[in-house]
């Protein structure tokens, strides 16, 4: 089992506030792991340290073995990252299809160059972009609604349109953060069905998830947080019935 | 005639103006109010070098693009690194010092103006070849524009101005997509600046002051942001409205700040009534066959 993500003695505090107290996490190739723990506990801030969106006070993160520790955000997604939001953030001005296809790995539409003089390149490159956006779609059932604009879409389309996005890059290593919070019905049974296959092709799958059935389903082990510190780690059926955990969770 | 000619002149100017600065503020949600200052540098940049160290008035106006580019980056890449908002700061700035400068060194011709600048095409083909020139360049620059906003960088830069985080984290880099995005609008100012030096032949500091940042502002907003035929008719409009008023044989003393008075009504009354300017932008990235989702 290869070690994708490695997220060494992480660190941050926010004004005293901590948010990650010395963090040790390891994530592997084809699994996925549930972050789980009560609002508060660092959870999205260990996110946001390891894409670099927070700099952190002490700690590296690896992604197959390179330090990320000096790149920017958009640098760690093309070495192979890649997160979705907790309020999704899609591109309201465009359509579905079109928000899937600036998340590709690379893109030579953001070079001027390419535009003024590349075009055959570009159309290359935009008919394959377009397929591959298609197959997603197609696997998440969302087909039908590739050329409506994303703001017209129920908010449980809108978060699997959110990690259809994610996935357009082919990352290494995806960070889910509560992809669940809002989704209901099909899009349930859509979301596990993805977030399963992904980790199948080999990916590296980390969920933060207030649902606590979906994290029971999917995951293969469960790590929870309080205070910005990793508290226990294992099966998640496991956290749940620790009265400690429990506790910690809903308080007194 | 020449009086024709310099009004036509002026406006395909202003329409080169505008779509360019359409460009930065529409396109690419880039608040600055420096764009003058690029004209000028472009303008000054051309003006001296084809009439103090010979350079063919051609390559002096190549010249005055790159400068203004060269220069914009300069402004650009120390307050794009922090964030946009220190751009608009930082533009103020530029603008109100750079102006300063140019009206205290020898070499701009200070205050007074510079003038004796080489005519271009006029003594040759006569006054028509140049404003066919203008034309030819404002339609070259309306429809780079138009291509660049409905290419695959149009959709690069929708999605930066509609969330820039969320950009970063499809790996794309936002910071240089603003810098290009601003050093190309700004390139093509001084362009319109060497072509209005070469033309009017004299320039000064003071034509290039916070009253046009006001006037090219009000042209993209009254003609309507993000499409492309708004700033041209916004150009066409306040153009001619300021034109259509030294008819009226006022004083001078009346008309300036008329003129004034003029940029910033429109542009609250255009706030209040229609926001969206006279051509209102559309999804361009909504495809022909989608039809408006119905409400699920």
């Amino acid at each position: 089992m290869a070690a994708v993500l490695d997220i060494k003695n992480m660190s941050k505090s926010f004004d005293g506030i901590v948010v990650a107290d010395n963090v040790d996490l390891t994530l592997h190739a084809g699994r996925v792991v549930g972050l789980i723990g009560p609002n508060g506990a660092g959870k999205t801030s260990l996110f946001n340290l390891v894409c670099g969106v927070v700099k952190p006070d002490a700690g590296t993160v690896l992604l197959n073995g390179a330090r990320l520790d000096g790149l920017k955000f958009h640098q760690r997604v093309r070495s192979g990252l890649s997160r979705t939001w907790q309020h999704v953030r899609l591109f309201p001005s465009l359509p579905v299809i079109d928000n899937l296809l600036i998340g590709t790995h690379s893109y030579p539409g953001e070079r001027l160059f390419n535009v003024l003089f590349g075009p055959a390149r570009l159309k290359a490159f935009d008919d394959a972009a377009r397929e591959k956006g298609k197959d997603i779609l197609a696997k998440i059932g969302l087909s039908k609604v590739a050329n409506d604009l994303v703001s017209d879409l129920p908010y449980g389309q809108q978060k699997l349109i959110g990690v259809a996005r994610a996935l357009m890059g082919d990352a290494k290593c995806l960070l889910l953060d509560e992809p669940m919070a809002g989704v209901e019905g099909q899009a349930y049974q859509a979301m596990q069905r993805v977030v399963r296959e992904v980790a199948e092709s080999g990916v590296a799958v980390c969920v933060v998830e207030h649902n606590i059935s979906f994290v029971r389903d999917l995951c293969d082990e469960g790590v929870f947080m309080f205070a910005g510190a990793i508290m226990a780690r294992g099966a998640v059926a496991d956290l749940i019935r620790d009265p400690q955990l429990t506790e910690l969770y809903f308080g007194h | 005639m020449e009086y024709l000619y310099s009004v036509i002149i002026l406006v395909g100017l202003y329409v080169i103006l505008a779509t360019s600065f359409n460009l930065i503020i529409g396109y690419g949600g880039l608040v600055s109010i420096a764009h003058p200052v690029f004209f000028a540098l472009g303008a000054y940049a051309s003006a001296i070098l084809s009439r103090d160290f010979h350079v063919p008035v051609l390559l002096a106006m190549l010249a005055g693009f790159f400068v203004a580019l060269v220069a914009s980056i300069a402004l650009a890449l120390p307050s794009l690194r922090v964030s946009g908002d220190y751009l608009m700061i930082a533009s103020i700035g530029f603008q109100l010092g750079l102006l300063e400068l140019i009206k205290n060194v020898r070499f701009t011709g200070g205050s007074g103006g510079f003038s004796n600048i080489p005519p271009f095409l006029i003594r040759e083909f006569g006054r028509e070849s140049y404003v066919l020139l203008v034309l030819a360049v404002m339609l070259a620059v309306i429809l780079l524009v138009w291509w660049i906003s409905r290419s695959d960088y149009g959709r690069a830069m929708s999605a930066m101005r509609d969330d820039e985080l969320a950009f970063s984290s499809m790996g794309r880099d936002a910071m240089w997509m603003k810098i290009a995005i601003f050093a190309l609008g700004s390139g093509i100012a001084g362009l319109a600046g060497g072509l209005y030096a070469h033309y009017f032949r004299f320039i000064t500091p003071e034509q290039f002051e916070i009253l046009q940042s006001a006037a090219i502002l009000t042209m993209v907003v009254v003609g309507g942001m993000r499409t492309t035929w708004g700033p041209v008719i916004g150009a066409l409009l306040l153009q001619a409205l300021p034109q259509a008023i030294s008819f009226l044989a006022l004083p001078p003393s009346i008309l300036g700040p008329i003129q004034g008075l003029l940029f910033t009504g429109l542009v609250l009354v255009f706030m209040f009534f229609r926001p969206q300017g006279l051509v209102p932008a559309n999804d361009i990235w909504r495809a022909p066959s989608a039809k408006p989702a119905e409400p699920r």
